[in-house]
């Protein structure tokens, strides 16, 4: 090696240079007095509600020709990753969606401007989701519950009854059991260790937790709790269910679009693709989730916010103002992709594909209950991933598995608090 | 060349043969073209015949609706616009200057030179995903964001073109040099006149390779752009991934137009390298 | 060379200014030939990374906050056992990745050989899973090794052997993606490799052909030696680039897959505590120690070389 610190004083002192070059953040200019003409952005992630979106944009535009809204559309799976950098750069977009998992990280990091809302326009469980500290940083935008898919060919050549909205864990296994038939290679009901579609509602139908209210302790090690994670495992070990490995070969839901698999539970966001393929388009309904102790299903949806940092607050406000409208909820209704948030404006949904029960969605709400989440969710969400995986592939007790995660889950709930 | 110089090693290779080896390519060029002519067979199906399982392997009914409806969903031009600015700056400015960086490690002694070599490779050795956010900020702070120089700027300046380029250069004799340098030539125009005309398989490859990585690269250009006239191909194709569902034969589509200019591009650059190849043989 | 090597002080002033001289020429044309290149990496690479190193000593927030904690990254990192597994599953990905080469190699051979015919459409249709959209990739090889469905077990079943579920079962689904990775650099090795058969002069082949040595014989003596610095090269890249795996672990097996903890490297590993856990200074301290892990590694293969790598 010869004379290597030259060689390092002459990078350093290019990369001196460079620091020297690159001072100065973005500056943003002061936010225009209202009639002054701005341009937002609104940041949003799902490609095929990206018309809707435009389309309240536009229709914004026309009440208030200030203001345009340039739409941003980027892939879910890289959206909190470009959102978090352009966040820490003071360069979100003025308007952006957020789910419940992240909302905490960003308000409680001071990203979130607070709104204005009528709470009694939402249903309950969605406002308190997007509440931090007693206000309100995000204004409803649509909602999620689950539902039992099934499908009728199957059911129909087992002479087996529909479910209905009366049934109960009891009827939903012995259903399974009949539906099964391995020659043909076909499952009674679908059990992926999937939280939101699965193991979350049947956890709040037996009486335990996923979180507690505060947020500050996990729910896992609740007798009550095991109970509902078992009634997925207990149907994987008989057979009614495929198994893990098949299961992380092939969607579940591909295989109930083939027609091996008898039913399903998942979200109301299937309706259109099940009702755009010509296999499920008419073989297929949906009913309520059969109840275990009681009824309940999970809810969750998204909201718009407003970046804390926008440079223009004013406009942003009254465009997140319209997109929490009963009009903005009629539009997004129309096309039947979503369940828009605001009361009453659900029927042209539940209208969009009319040979599906999609009224069951609805009367699920007095039951709903709220997405669980925390300030740093992901943390935990992994940790139900690595460790649930191994009770549902066999290779740890359900109860050992539940008590592992709990222990674990507290020790990330602490650290939050830090 | 039928004097056995090894007992064994003449026979098996007489055996094995035209035919053998022939089936040893066919056997290879299947299984690395398979997928990709299965991205061709998806384009033209429907949606509902890529959830089927088991899977179809030829289209049941051939639809070119899926090209329609890709066209429809993406400013396809534009996009193409800004892929191609993005790869041929990168890929010229890689060429010009990696290649006189190369040749400065393998033919200039200067000292410390080990040490910036070694600089140079540890570049290399970083996960690009660890880079990702400072190097966001510094396009931030430059003010480039959302600008098509912040697309191909970071990219211009490579420690593995320079890292193969050297190799390349290493591998040549030094008589041709030494010739010239007793003329007086000075490094410049050895560098101009010689070595470049001398490199020029391993600036064909690394021509086809950098323009290829710049053609699919989709996490940088992702990120840094948020407009859609501003993002290449590879983030508009991205963005037909939907949350729950995506529309696979759209994507495939896509990615088949999007890939159809590279392909172009190699089957011309891969005659250069073929049969321009001037060698001049030093030895003999 | 340029430089001239000689003990200085026993040499009359005059030669030695001459020699400093030189130095400070050589060192200006280093500046012009390389100076471009290391000032773009610098600003856009190494100050980047500088700066990471920095954070790894720290708890850094998802949005840019940060406090300093010292070596407590470092030390957590020591006594997480994901931490090992993961080196663990990137030291085997690295290893498996190797077999790319003399397969790169035998096909290069072949196709270099004078009066083949079809070269370029083979040359062609090898270089296509370079540019097949990486989504295309994941689906299709999914596809192939599924359990139930898919085209090997199904090849298998004909021939009598029975097939696992190679993507989901713990015990195969680190080879079944790593000769997904081995199937996506064969054709960029080749390539490479083309190149440098090309730039053997062919009167080497003659003279030994004529002197009646057999191709196998003119392949070792010939071909290897004169291939070996790009041999070496390549062979760089490839440990560089496994260690670093990512992007086709994390499209083939999802957080739900039973054999995750037996696939997942050490830079997807990073990922998902930087960017899905915002366990930022955490994450950085892993990817510093993996940078160490890699130049060691590097380090070694470049004194190795002198042993088999030829150069002019």
């Amino acid at each position: 090696m010869r004379n290597p610190l030259k060689a390092l004083g002459v990078v350093a002192l290019v990369a001196a240079l460079a620091a020297c070059s690159s001072g100065g953040g973005a500056g943003a200019s002061g936010s225009p007095s209202a009639g002054q003409p701005a341009t937002i952005t609104y940041g949003l992630w799902d490609n095929i509600q990206a018309p809707v979106m435009q389309k309240l944009a536009d229709a914004f535009h026309v009440t208030h020709p200030n203001i345009t809204v340039s739409v941003q559309v980027t892939p879910y799976s890289d959206y909190f990753t470009k959102l978090k950098a352009a966040a820490t750069g003071g360069q979100a977009p003025d308007v952006f969606w957020l789910n419940g998992p992240n909302f905490q990280l960003y308000a409680s990091n001071g990203m979130l401007a607070p709104e204005q809302i009528n709470a009694s326009n939402y249903p309950d469980a969605l406002v308190k989701l997007y509440q931090y500290q007693g206000k309100q940083y995000g204004i409803p935008k649509d909602f999620d519950t689950i539902g039992l898919w099934y499908n009728k060919t199957l059911f129909d050549a087992a002479g087996l009854k529909y479910p209905t909205a009366d049934w109960k864990w009891a009827d939903e296994q012995a259903a399974a059991q009949k539906l099964t038939n391995p020659a043909k290679g076909v499952f009674g009901l679908g059990a992926p260790p999937s939280g939101q579609e699965n193991f979350y509602s049947t956890v709040f139908q037996a009486g335990g937790s996923i979180i507690s209210a505060d947020g500050k302790k996990s729910g896992y090690d609740d007798p009550n709790t095991i109970r509902g994670l078992k009634f997925w495992t207990d149907l994987i070990q008989a057979h009614y269910s495929p198994s893990m490995q098949q299961m992380t070969d092939t969607d579940v839901v591909r295989m109930f679009e083939s027609g091996t698999l008898a039913m399903l539970y998942g979200g109301s966001w299937h309706a259109s693709e099940f009702a755009n393929n010509a296999n499920t388009r008419n073989t297929v309904d949906v009913t309520e989730l059969p109840a275990g102790d009681k009824k309940a299903t999970v809810i969750h949806g998204l909201a718009n916010v407003v970046f804390a940092r926008s440079a223009h607050l004013d406009a942003a406000n009254q465009f997140t103002e319209y997109l929490g409208s009963k009009e903005a909820a009629d539009i997004e209704a129309s096309t039947g992709s979503v369940i828009p948030a605001f009361n009453g404006t659900q029927q042209a949904w539940v209208n969009a594909f009319p040979q599906y029960k999609l009224q069951s969605f609805l009367d699920e709400l007095p039951d709903a209950v709220s997405f669980p989440v925390s300030k740093n969710t992901s943390v935990w969400n992994t940790m139900e991933s690595d460790i649930l995986t191994k009770a549902w592939s066999g290779s740890e007790s359900v109860d050992q598995a539940a008590t592992d995660l709990a222990t674990q889950m507290n020790a990330a709930l602490a650290k939050e608090g830090q | 060349m039928s004097r056995p110089s090894s007992p064994g090693g003449e026979r098996w290779y007489r055996r094995l043969g035209s035919p053998g080896v022939h089936g040893v390519l066919v056997a290879a060029a299947l299984v690395l073209a398979g997928p990709f002519l299965w991205e061709f067979l998806t384009s033209f199906k429907s949606l509902t015949e890529i959830g089927q399982i088991p899977p179809t392997l030829l289209p049941t009914r051939w639809q070119a609706s899926n090209y329609d409806a890709l066209f429809r969903a993406l400013p396809f031009a534009t996009m193409f616009e800004n892929s191609v600015i993005n790869a041929v700056a990168r890929t010229g400015a890689q060429l010009v200057l990696c290649s006189m960086a190369a040749y400065g490690f393998a033919r200039i002694d200067f000292p410390g030179r080990n040490a910036v070599f070694g600089v140079f490779l540890s570049v290399l050795l970083v996960p690009s995903q660890l880079l990702i956010i400072p190097q966001y900020q510094i396009m931030q702070d430059l003010h480039l964001l959302n600008t098509l120089p912040a697309l191909f700027l970071p990219g211009m300046f490579s420690a593995f073109g320079t890292f193969l380029l050297r190799q390349f250069f290493l591998g040549l004799p030094k008589e041709l040099e030494e010739a010239a340098r007793l003329d007086g030539a000075n490094p410049l125009r050895i560098y101009w006149n010689i070595m470049l005309p001398l490199a020029r398989p391993g600036l064909m490859a690394l021509g086809i390779l950098t323009f290829l990585w710049s053609w699919n690269d989709l996490l940088w250009p992702l990120i840094v752009t948020t407009d859609t006239r501003k993002m290449p191909l590879s983030v508009g194709l991205a963005s037909l991934q939907g949350q729950y569902t995506t529309n696979y034969p759209v994507l495939m589509a896509g990615a088949l137009i999007a890939t159809l200019p590279v392909i172009v591009a190699f089957i011309i650059m891969q005659k250069q390298v073929v049969e321009g190849i001037a060698f001049t043989g030093l030895k003999g | 060379m340029l430089h001239l090597r000689q003990a200085p002080s026993t040499e009359p002033t005059s030669r030695r200014r001459r020699r400093r001289r030189a130095k400070l020429k050589n060192t200006l044309w280093a500046l012009l030939f390389i100076g471009p290149t290391a000032a773009g990496l610098a600003v856009f690479y190494i100050w980047p990374a500088a700066q990471t190193l920095y954070f790894s000593f720290t708890r850094w927030g998802a949005f840019g906050g940060h406090t300093w904690n010292g070596l407590d990254n470092y030390v957590q990192l020591a006594h997480d056992p994901d931490v090992r597994s993961a080196f663990m599953n990137t030291i085997w990905f690295t290893l498996l990745g190797l077999l790319s080469l003399p397969i790169s190699l035998m096909l290069a051979a072949i196709l270099n050989q004078r009066g083949r015919k079809g070269v370029s459409v083979y040359r062609t249709l090898m270089f296509l899973p370079f540019v097949t959209m990486p989504a295309a990739v994941a689906l299709i090889w999914r596809w192939l090794y599924s359990g139930d469905y898919g085209l090997i077990n199904y090849l298998l079943r004909h021939v009598g052997i029975g097939g696992a579920y190679w993507i989901s079962d713990p015990r195969t689904a680190l080879v079944a993606v790593a000769a997904v990775g081995i199937w996506s650099t064969v054709g960029y090795n080749m390539v490479i490799m083309m190149a440098g058969l090309k730039a053997i002069s062919p009167h080497y082949y003659e003279a030994a052909s004529m002197d009646g040595a057999s191709p196998i014989r003119q392949f070792f003596s010939i071909t290897v030696p004169l291939l070996s610095p790009t041999m070496f090269f390549l062979s760089v890249l490839s440990v560089v680039g496994s260690l670093q795996t990512f992007d086709l672990v994390y499209m083939m097996i999802g957080h739900t897959n039973p054999a995750l903890p037996q696939t997942r490297t050490v830079v997807y590993l990073f990922y998902q505590k930087a960017f899905i856990e915002n366990d930022r200074g955490y994450a950085t301290a892993l990817a510093l120690v993996l940078l160490l892990v890699i130049i060691a590694v590097t380090a070694v293969q470049f004194r190795l070389q002198k042993r088999w790598v030829h150069y002019e």
